[in-house]
């Protein structure tokens, strides 16, 4: 029997992707399932509704959630103001690569230094600690992530639209208006998906940048899971999760509604 | 079908093969011995055992513990040093038995926790069933609390809370005298920090607690307070200073002793607790469990709710060679109230070794213990750490090689030993926190909402957050407009 499955085991491309599966079985689906299981047990392990009362009854979940949900509009609103200029001038300059390259190098230090460094500055200049610096913070650290796919996006159009327009008389602004930004809107969905997901679920930045006084979701799960309510916790992953997938489809049908726009082009 | 559920599976067999192993490895280095080489692990907190100064010629502390079981044994030792965090740390890892260590040292509360559920060795008998062994070595571990053979080298006053407090401990039908299953390692109080030239001495001694909720309205004060980021000292300060101000619900009223304050965790309390914190938040500039200190050396933060163990170290930090004194100083609040005559209490709190049930090596885990609390080792620890550790003060001023270490490291060995913050007096104005058990979960649910205040001051955030709507709106109003024209019309 077994000799027979070695015989017709063929070394085909698709044999390369299952580490990967492995890996996604045990990494993600796995602990997605147990996510799912903690949510319905108590302390005592046995089964309960308890822990969705307990969540959705109290005033502080609420509050939480809508703070995190500010915080994320406010960050990815401000990162998109700042990086869309950015990202258009860089794209219009024959050495932008390299410039962009230089937003996208504080990436790569540790970003927990990066916060760190961040909260020690505003100390020294006497910034009193709390949503201002949180928000600076998170603007910081996250608008490589707006800059990046927008960058990539804009310098990506054909020159030959812009001409197009000029030729047949459109000013500047126009042009702009009619062929830059209706072209890289794939662009600003994806910078948008990078940079909201992450700060509503982001924790260490807000708890450092505030000394702990702006309690965001990300601080509320890790809360509770160091303080031993396995059952709280992983119901506000789920939210979380429910929140992450609800944005992702928005974007997606966004996506999706901007390919009809650029077809419209036509 | 099977074929393909087959040719998933052939790789995984692979991978499993090549991985197996490996973790056996790994696991085996951890906690097994090789011949001839036995092996201790220890769990301890961060930065809480001399690790010894290689620029002062000081050995590591548990290098000279494997080199004196070696002496003793004719064994070589091999220990292994992992740390937590906070007890809950340490209780996840080792309720859930994913922690196989030979001795912990975890709090008071928390080896309260353990000893209920069942997950502790009861040194004394484990002493009896090595007797053989050590009178062989001729080694007595007299030095030893636990054993049987009094209090050892552990000052009784700590030895008599510990029995008073947790002398009966329930586990399943049987119980368990606490004193059997721990060594008290360190032990000190809960206060406040605070920045000489801020506060004064005076306005410590008629606010006390208060001082952390800025009673006196100091406007230099104002915000530059940090609370512990840590639930259950936090719910503490609450107490005491609702006690201590007459802010403690009716029903409490003929309640008088520290003990029983800060050990009440009803939902009348907790509520009573939340407002008082949520209150706090609009004084303070926030919670730390790390950098409190830090903050209190630069400056930036005048008064710190504080261990008195961080506290001592950070004064010993903060000396100015200009004024010649240290401009911080610990305070552990006591005596009465003079605006509300009332009692000011706080809390005493003890870590201490315990062996768990996992140990492989328990006649390597008694001699550590026994080793930790001689004089002399107990004072290296402590004053590389800055906590006060557990050993008799009698003891360790008898002892000349202690009374030489001390001076050694440039201390008045008077001022060392009379340090009112280092040694307090404990009587009954220091409680001691109990396990909350069950109720626990409730205390958690009222940190979560004492941290998450009302709402976040939204003046500014409305402004932004209009600005920015009103763009969204501007922009997708012009896409939406833009789509629309330029749809493709139907021939």
């Amino acid at each position: 029997m077994k000799k027979i499955v070695l015989k017709k085991f063929r070394l085909t491309k698709k044999v390369f992707s299952f580490p990967y599966i492995l890996f996604l079985l045990l990494f993600v689906i796995i602990p997605l399932v147990l996510i799912l299981v903690n949510a319905f047990l108590d302390g005592d392990n046995h089964f309960t509704f308890g822990n969705f009362k307990t969540f959705f009854t109290s005033p502080a979940s609420t509050i939480v959630l809508g703070n995190s949900l500010l915080v994320g509009v406010i960050t990815t609103a401000i990162c998109l103001i700042l990086g869309y200029p950015v990202a258009y001038i860089l794209s219009k300059m024959s050495s932008g690569r390299l410039i962009v390259l230089l937003y996208v190098l504080p990436m790569f230090i540790n970003f927990l230094i990066r916060t760190l460094a961040t909260k020690a500055i505003f100390i020294a200049m006497n910034v009193e600690l709390g949503m201002g610096t949180v928000l600076f913070g998170m603007v910081y650290n996250y608008l490589p992530f707006m800059i990046m796919p927008l960058h990539t996006t804009i310098s990506g159009i054909d020159k030959s639209y812009y001409e197009a327009a000029q030729d047949l008389g459109a000013d500047k602004a126009t042009v702009f208006l009619k062929t830059t930004l209706p072209l890289s809107v794939s662009g600003i969905i994806s910078g948008i998906t990078m940079v909201f997901i992450p700060t509503i679920s982001s924790f260490a930045i807000s708890q450092l940048l505030s000394n702990g006084k702006i309690f965001l979701f990300g601080d509320s799960i890790q809360l509770s899971f160091e303080q031993n309510l396995y059952g709280v916790g992983s119901i506000m992953s789920l939210v979380m999760l429910a929140f992450v997938l609800i944005s992702n489809l928005i974007m997606n049908k966004f996506n999706a509604n901007s390919d009809n726009v650029r077809r419209s082009l036509w | 079908m099977s074929k393909r559920i087959f040719k998933l599976f052939i790789p995984l067999i692979a991978l499993a093969m090549v991985l197996l192993p490996l973790l056996a490895a790994c696991n085996s280095s951890g906690g097994g011995a090789s011949a001839g080489v036995d092996s201790l692990v220890i769990y301890n907190w961060e930065d809480y055992i001399d690790g010894g100064d290689s620029e002062m010629g000081r050995n590591d502390i548990r290098d000279d513990f494997a080199d004196y079981y070696y002496q003793v044994t004719g064994r070589k030792l091999n220990v292994t040093y992992t740390t937590f965090d906070t007890n809950e740390t340490m209780l996840t890892k080792v309720l859930k038995g994913d922690a196989k260590v030979d001795l912990i040292c975890p709090s008071e509360y928390a080896i309260e926790k353990l000893l209920t559920a069942g997950l502790l060795q009861n040194q004394k008998a484990l002493y009896s069933f090595l007797k053989p062994q050590l009178d062989e070595y001729g080694l007595s571990l007299d030095y030893m609390s636990s054993v049987g053979l009094g209090d050892g080298a552990i000052e009784p006053d700590i030895m008599q809370v510990i029995k008073s407090q947790f002398g009966a401990i329930q586990s399943g039908s049987s119980t368990h005298d606490m004193t059997e299953y721990m060594v008290p390692y360190m032990w000190g109080t809960l206060g406040i920090l605070y920045n000489k030239s801020v506060i004064s001495e005076e306005d410590l001694q008629t606010y006390g607690w208060g001082v952390l909720w800025n009673e006196q309205h100091s406007n230099l004060l104002e915000n530059k307070i940090l609370m512990k980021d840590s639930v259950r000292d936090t719910y503490a300060a609450a107490l005491f200073y609702m006690y201590e101000y007459g802010k403690l619900p009716q029903k409490y009223s003929d309640i008088s002793s520290a003990q029983d304050v800060i050990n009440i965790t009803d939902d009348e309390m907790l509520e009573a607790a939340e407002a008082i914190l949520t209150e706090q938040r609009e004084h303070i500039s926030g919670y730390e469990v790390d950098f409190g200190k830090d903050d209190m050396l630069n400056e930036v933060v005048y008064a710190d709710f504080a261990w008195s163990g961080d506290a001592l170290w950070a004064i010993e930090e903060s000396y100015d060679e200009q004024t010649d004194d240290y401009f911080l100083g610990y305070y552990c609040p006591t005596g009465e109230n003079p605006m509300t005559h009332r009692q000011r209490f706080s809390n005493i709190w003890y870590d201490g070794w315990v062996i768990p049930n996992t140990v492989k090596n328990p006649l390597a885990a008694m001699l550590f213990i026994d080793y930790m609390c001689r004089p002399q080792n107990a004072i290296r620890n402590s004053i590389e750490i800055g906590y006060t550790c557990a050993v008799a003060k009698d003891r360790l001023s008898s002892a000349e090689d202690v009374l030489s270490y001390i001076e050694e490291q440039e201390y008045d060995v008077d001022e060392y030993f009379d340090d009112i913050g280092r040694y307090p007096t404990i009587d009954s104005s220091l409680g001691v926190m109990r396990d909350f058990g069950p109720r626990n979960d409730a205390l958690v649910n009222m940190w979560q909402r004492a941290k998450a205040g009302s709402a976040v001051n939204l003046s500014l955030l409305i402004i932004i957050a209009v600005i920015v709507a009103v763009i969204v709106i501007a922009l997708s109003a012009y896409f939406i407009a833009q789509a629309l024209k330029l749809r493709p019309r139907k021939l």
